[in-house]
Parts: C-alpha cells; sequence; structure tokens
C-alpha cells in the first residue's frame, strides 16, 4: 500500500479538491488498493483533520463543504468497487432529506447533506418540492433511520407535520425518527407536530442525527 | 374609545448621501443585463414562461430558465410608475410615494411572540397579529403595516387571516408578505376591492400590496410568482425582495451578491410590466450573512453597508424603493444587541431616501415577537427622524431679543420665547421618562408600559359591519378550497 497515495488522498480532502480526490481513487483502485482501506487510512484521515479544524475554529464552512464534495466524490468511486468485493463502508445511519411540497429552497437541507454525508451517512436527498408520498416511499425503500424535512416558509412548514401524521399513520416512526429544519421552525413548533428533533444550523444538524441514531 | 390615529410622520431628510458613485451604480447594473442576459432566472411557472416566450426572451421549458436581452429589460422598464399611491382605508393616511419621503412598516412573518405580562414564548396566532395593528396605527412613525407575525392557527390561508386581522385593527395600509398563489392571490384581491370599494377605485388607492421573495441564487417561486401577476393585473403594487446570504446563496462578496439579487428582482419586474403594463412595482434588496462556522442566518454582521446601497440601486433604475431596517439578531428585546445593531438604519436609510421601509418590533431575526419592542425601534426612528430635518437659522430661532433682554449672568426660564419653544425644541424619548422620584426610569419598562397604554386606549376605526361581513364570507370560501393543512 503507498503510503504516499494515501497522504495525497488525505491532502485532497484538505484541499476541498474533488476532482484530485476522484482521480486518487480511480489511481487507488488500479493499483489494487483495497477500497475500505483507501477510505478508513487514506480519504478519512484527512476528513478528521478539517473537522477538527473547523470544531477549533481554524477553517469555515466554505472549508469544510469543499471538503465533503471531495468526500463525497472519492465515495463515488470507490463505492461500487466495494460492493463487487462483498463489503461496504461503515455508515452511521441512512437519512432521507427533502424539502417539503410547496417550498423549493435548497440551501439549507442540501448543507445538511453534505454536511452528514461527510461525517458518514448514508444520504439520500430527493431534492425540492417533495410530495409526503414520495418522501415516505423512499424512506420505506432503503430503510430509512432518519427523514430530515425542511421547509423555509411559515406556509410550508405545516407540510412537516403532514409527513410525519402519513409517517405515524403507516407506524413508520419506530424505526424512522423526523429532523425538521428551516428559518421559521422553532422548539414549539417541533413539539406540536412531533418531531424527534430540530437544529438551527448544518453543524448542529449532524450532532442531532448521531444524537438520534445513538438514542434509538 | 374609538379614534382616528395621529397624523403620520414620515421622514422627510434635509440631506442625502451616496453610498454608490454613478459609476458604481452603472457597473452592477451592466452586471445585472449581463445575467439576465447569460446565466438567466428559473421561472417555475408555466403562465410566465409563455409570457416571456410571447415577449421574445429566450425561454428554456425543460430547465425553466428565462434569458431576457437588454432591449427587452429597458423597454419593460419604460412602463414602470416612478411613484403610485398606497391607498389607506381613510384617505388621510395614503402613502403618496415621492422623492424625499420614507414611510415606515413593522417588520412581518415573525412565528413566535413574548407574553408583554408574562414572559411566555409561545407560537404566533391570529390574534396577533390584529393586537399589533392597533400598536402600528396608533404610532406615527408607522406609516403601513406587515402583519407582524404569522396567524399559524389558520394553516394554508394563514396570510388571508393575516390581511383581515390587519383590516380589522388598523386604517393604514397593509402589506402583505406571505399571500402566494394563484387563487389565494384572486382571494386578497376579491378582500382588497371590499376595503376600496371597487376594481376601479383598487387601482387608484390600493389598500393592499404584496412582497415577493425571489429565490437565491436567481429563481422564483412557483406560487409566488404566480400570485404576482394576479395582484399586477389587479392594480396592487408589488414588491420583489431579494434575499442573497452572502457565502451561502451568493457570492461572499458585496457586490456580486447584489448584482444577482439585483438580477432576480429585475427579471420579476420585466414579467409583471409584460402582462400588466404600468403595473405599480417596487424594488427590494436585502442581503444577509451566512455566519462561515455554522451556516446560520445573520442579519447584522459588522459590515451591513449593504442594507442601504440597494436603495440607489433601486432609484438607478427608475424603480421605488422598499428598504430594510431593524430585525436585530438579539434574542431578546431591551438587550445592548438589539440596539446597537439597529441604532443607526433608520438614519442611514433616511440619507438614501426610500419610498418606503421595513420594519420595526422584531427580535430573534425578525422571528419573535416582543410587543415593546416596536416602542424601542420607534424610539430610534424619532431620534433619526429629528437628526434628519434641517435646523431652522431665522430671526425666531436666533432669539437675538431674548438674549439680548437676559444679557450676561441671567437665565432664560422665565422668558416667553423660552415657554414657547421648550416643548418643541427639547424633544422628549423613551429615555426621559421620569419616575415619581424625578429619576429617569428603565427605557425598557416604559416601552413595556406604553404598549400597555396603547392596547387599553386605542381602538381605531373599525371596519363597517358589512365590509366585515364581506371579508368573513371571502374567507370561510377560501378556507374551504384552500384550507388544506389547518393546524387545528
Amino acid at each position: 500500500m503507498s503510503e504516499e497515495l494515501l497522504k495525497a488522498m488525505a491532502q485532497s480532502i484538505i484541499d476541498g479538491e474533488a476532482e484530485v480526490a476522484m482521480d486518487l481513487a480511480k489511481q487507488a483502485i488500479e493499483a489494487g488498493m483495497n477500497p475500505l482501506d483507501a477510505i478508513t487510512k487514506g480519504y478519512m484521515p484527512g476528513v478528521n483533520e478539517v473537522g477538527d479544524s473547523f470544531a477549533c475554529g481554524n477553517v469555515f464552512l466554505p472549508e469544510l463543504v469543499m471538503a465533503g464534495e471531495a468526500m463525497k466524490a472519492a465515495i463515488a468511486v470507490l463505492e461500487p468497487e466495494l460492493k463487487k468485493a462483498g463489503a461496504s463502508r461503515e455508515i452511521l445511519g441512512k437519512v432521507v432529506l427533502a424539502t417539503v411540497e410547496g417550498d423549493i429552497h435548497e440551501i439549507g437541507k442540501s448543507l445538511v447533506g453534505t454536511m452528514l454525508t461527510a461525517a458518514g451517512f448514508e444520504v439520500y436527498d430527493l431534492g425540492v418540492n417533495v410530495s409526503a408520498e414520495k418522501i415516505i416511499a423512499k424512506a420505506e425503500e432503503v430503510g430509512a433511520d432518519i427523514v430530515g424535512l425542511s421547509a423555509l416558509l411559515t406556509t410550508t412548514m405545516v407540510r412537516q407535520k403532514e409527513v410525519i401524521e402519513a409517517m405515524d399513520k403507516k407506524g413508520l416512526r419506530k424505526k424512522t425518527r423526523v429532523m425538521v429544519g428551516g428559518a421559521p421552525v422553532t422548539t414549539d413548533w417541533v413539539q406540536r407536530i412531533e418531531a424527534d428533533g430540530y437544529s438551527e444550523d448544518a453543524v448542529s444538524a449532524v450532532h442531532m442525527a448521531k444524537n438520534l441514531i445513538k438514542g434509538s | 374609545m374609538n379614534g382616528q390615529p395621529p397624523a403620520l410622520e414620515p421622514i422627510h431628510s434635509a440631506y442625502r448621501l451616496r453610498y454608490l458613485t454613478d459609476e458604481q451604480l452603472n457597473r452592477l447594473q451592466e452586471a445585472t443585463l449581463d445575467i439576465l442576459e447569460n446565466v438567466g432566472v428559473k421561472f417555475p411557472s408555466e403562465e410566465a414562461l409563455r409570457v416571456f416566450s410571447e415577449h421574445g426572451a429566450q425561454v428554456n421549458h425543460e430547465n425553466q430558465i428565462v434569458k431576457i436581452e437588454r432591449d427587452m429589460v429597458f423597454k419593460a422598464m419604460k412602463t414602470v410608475p416612478r411613484y403610485f399611491v398606497m391607498g389607506a382605508r381613510i384617505p388621510e393616511y395614503d402613502l403618496q410615494l415621492q422623492d424625499g419621503t420614507t414611510y415606515f412598516t413593522t417588520d412581518g412573518c415573525g412565528v413566535q411572540v413574548c407574553e408583554l405580562e408574562t414572559g411566555t414564548i409561545r407560537p404566533s396566532a391570529k390574534a396577533d397579529v390584529g393586537m399589533m395593528a392597533r400598536v402600528a396605527d396608533y404610532l406615527p412613525s408607522i406609516g403601513f403595516y406587515w402583519p407582524m407575525v404569522s396567524a399559524q392557527e389558520c394553516g394554508a390561508t394563514a396570510p388571508l387571516h393575516e390581511i383581515e386581522a390587519s383590516w380589522n385593527n388598523t386604517v393604514k395600509h397593509v402589506q402583505s408578505e406571505t399571500i402566494m398563489g394563484k387563487r389565494e392571490c384572486e382571494y386578497a384581491v376579491e378582500m382588497a376591492t371590499v376595503i376600496a370599494g371597487s376594481r376601479e377605485e383598487l387601482r387608484k388607492r390600493p389598500p393592499l400590496s404584496l412582497v415577493v421573495c425571489t429565490i437565491a441564487p436567481l429563481m422564483q417561486d412557483h406560487a409566488g410568482i404566480e400570485g404576482a401577476m394576479i395582484m399586477a393585473k389587479a392594480g396592487i403594487p408589488v414588491g420583489f425582495l431579494a434575499m442573497p446570504c452572502l457565502g451561502t446563496t451568493a457570492p461572499a462578496t458585496h457586490a456580486g451578491a447584489l448584482a444577482m439579487g439585483d438580477a432576480e428582482i429585475i427579471s420579476a419586474v420585466v414579467l409583471m410590466q409584460l402582462c400588466a403594463p404600468g403595473a405599480p412595482v417596487f424594488h427590494s434588496l436585502m442581503q444577509a450573512w451566512a455566519d462561515p462556522r455554522t451556516g446560520g442566518y445573520v442579519s447584522y454582521p459588522r459590515d451591513a453597508r449593504g442594507r442601504y446601497g440597494v436603495i440607489e440601486m433601486a432609484h438607478h433604475w427608475g424603480l421605488p424603493s422598499l428598504g430594510a431596517c431593524y430585525g436585530t439578531d438579539s434574542l431578546e428585546a431591551g438587550t445592548w444587541q438589539s440596539a446597537a445593531e439597529p441604532a443607526l438604519d433608520p438614519l442611514l436609510a433616511g440619507l438614501v431616501s426610500p419610498e418606503i421601509v421595513t420594519g420595526m418590533g422584531l427580535a430573534r431575526t425578525y422571528t419573535r415577537l416582543y410587543p415593546e419592542q416596536i416602542l424601542l425601534d420607534n424610539d430610534l426612528y424619532q431620534r433619526a427622524r429629528a437628526y434628519l430635518t434641517r435646523m431652522d437659522v431665522d430671526d425666531e430661532t436666533l432669539a437675538m431679543d431674548t438674549i439680548r433682554a437676559v444679557g450676561p449672568g441671567g437665565h432664560f426660564l422665565a422668558q416667553r420665547h423660552t415657554r414657547k419653544h421648550i416643548r418643541t425644541s427639547l424633544v422628549r424619548g423613551l429615555t426621559h421618562e421620569l419616575d415619581a422620584n424625578n429619576k429617569y426610569r428603565n427605557p425598557h419598562e416604559a416601552a413595556r408600559e406604553q404598549v400597555r397604554w396603547i392596547l387599553d386606549n386605542h381602538h381605531p376605526q373599525p371596519l363597517d359591519a358589512a365590509q366585515q361581513a364581506e371579508l368573513a364570507r371571502i374567507l370561510s370560501a377560501a378556507d374551504r378550497e384552500i384550507g388544506r393543512g389547518a393546524m387545528n
């Protein structure tokens, strides 16, 4: 195993260079490196370093997001190889994310998705303006541990409640926890619609998701 | 006691300040035109795409992106009225937009209320919209009313309930920032027609206007834009509000964020003029900032210059401007932060003379209502209004006869001139309230007492019974048709 290649992988994450990360992943496959090693010994140390620097305020959100994007790019190359080998990387949990029906605000939800992916969750981002039916169908299909519902408007946040009610009817709430977010969402609202978690920003969303997984 | 509110006290600034040079304004406008022509704006509305297509814009029906050439932009801008009237229930409170006059409103669409008496924080409700409309009705600094909080218990038709609660509690112009969607706007037009008396009067003195948010980067909202077209066709003023967030939904630099937000606004303004040439429209750009450590939305970075230069950008296009003041990030009312952040706002905005400005009374980044916050913000407003008034230097104010009469070593307390002027020249604010021991009171407490007094004593002239009944009838029809999602 090339120490140099592993170091370069970590550096590509620290630099937030998605294309470099992808090229290195391809090189690793060609060189016959175990894809799981590439992830855990190559890229993950880079993710951890960026995470630590972020935690102590040395790097900012753009660096964190770019590192997350680079990690996603590397995993996209390595995951099929892992599957071929009948292995899988360790994931913290499966998360289905969507902005609710009638609302096309994307940024907060996408940011949460990137952060969760970088932290080790498997994220299914359904996009914006997504109906309760579609969200629930996806959650059932993938066996989601968490459903994340975003809404930016006071007029659309009522849809979060509809999704939760529909999940209740289907008996999904025992397995799948619900996180909600968006500017008008408050702890009062979370209690009122009986969601399981809420955070005001993408970084806290990762902590919340980890806590929900631990608690379930 | 039913009473007419005191006369409005808009800001008439004697001074002007330029934040952006002509060269900078031209460069920003060129950037907007470049974005409109070469990057485009997404309009997720078949109706909007059809209108653009018919007028020769480059429309991609697949990705819904519209590219607009500069000639089409300038042609559309020619039909924009520079000024118009925002009508009130009582004509005396109509706002005639004009150069040099600035009317302020309340903040809007909060989701929490801190109870005045108990300090309990709870979700907002329709009754809060009406309660604060009464306070706004009383304050001369408030020229028009934004429903301050969301009528959350009313579900999908909450925005229509909010304007009903507003008209039932203030005679002033009402501006909604939440009505969206074709049917919702058709109902709103019907309700506004009840207030105006007829469709013709609605066009002349619209008692309602609407703010529609664009979505950064470079998108329109389906329901927002379809509703806006309905309003524009009915003659109801529509403003487009871009809220680019530096570093997340916009470039991390002011100029890029402003050009991008401007392109969102101008694309919508062009659409309104294509659908309804001459429709009254206004421009509003409220940049925000993403905390680089959390991504959290910050209304007041330390450098909030962008709040004021955007007013000049609107005027450069020949559009009235809805400026942005207030809306502290402080979690509570009455804190150092809640005063420090907006302290200069009304002064700095007043110096550029936007036609209308939002908005007093909310904390926690526009989301939490403290009923007394509006009195605290009002105090900042009245300070700015005084600063922006030119000092009189004439025979009366020089008071030479009085100075001669007193001479060296005397005092002015026994002078008729002093008695005549002391009430108006030494204006007292919230920080000058005396208690029983002649000590200055805590201004936050004074504000709470004042808001309590207004709520106990000011009851604006009610709508006549027939109008009330008609509004209620329209609302219940709306509830039946589109009330999906009601909370109770």
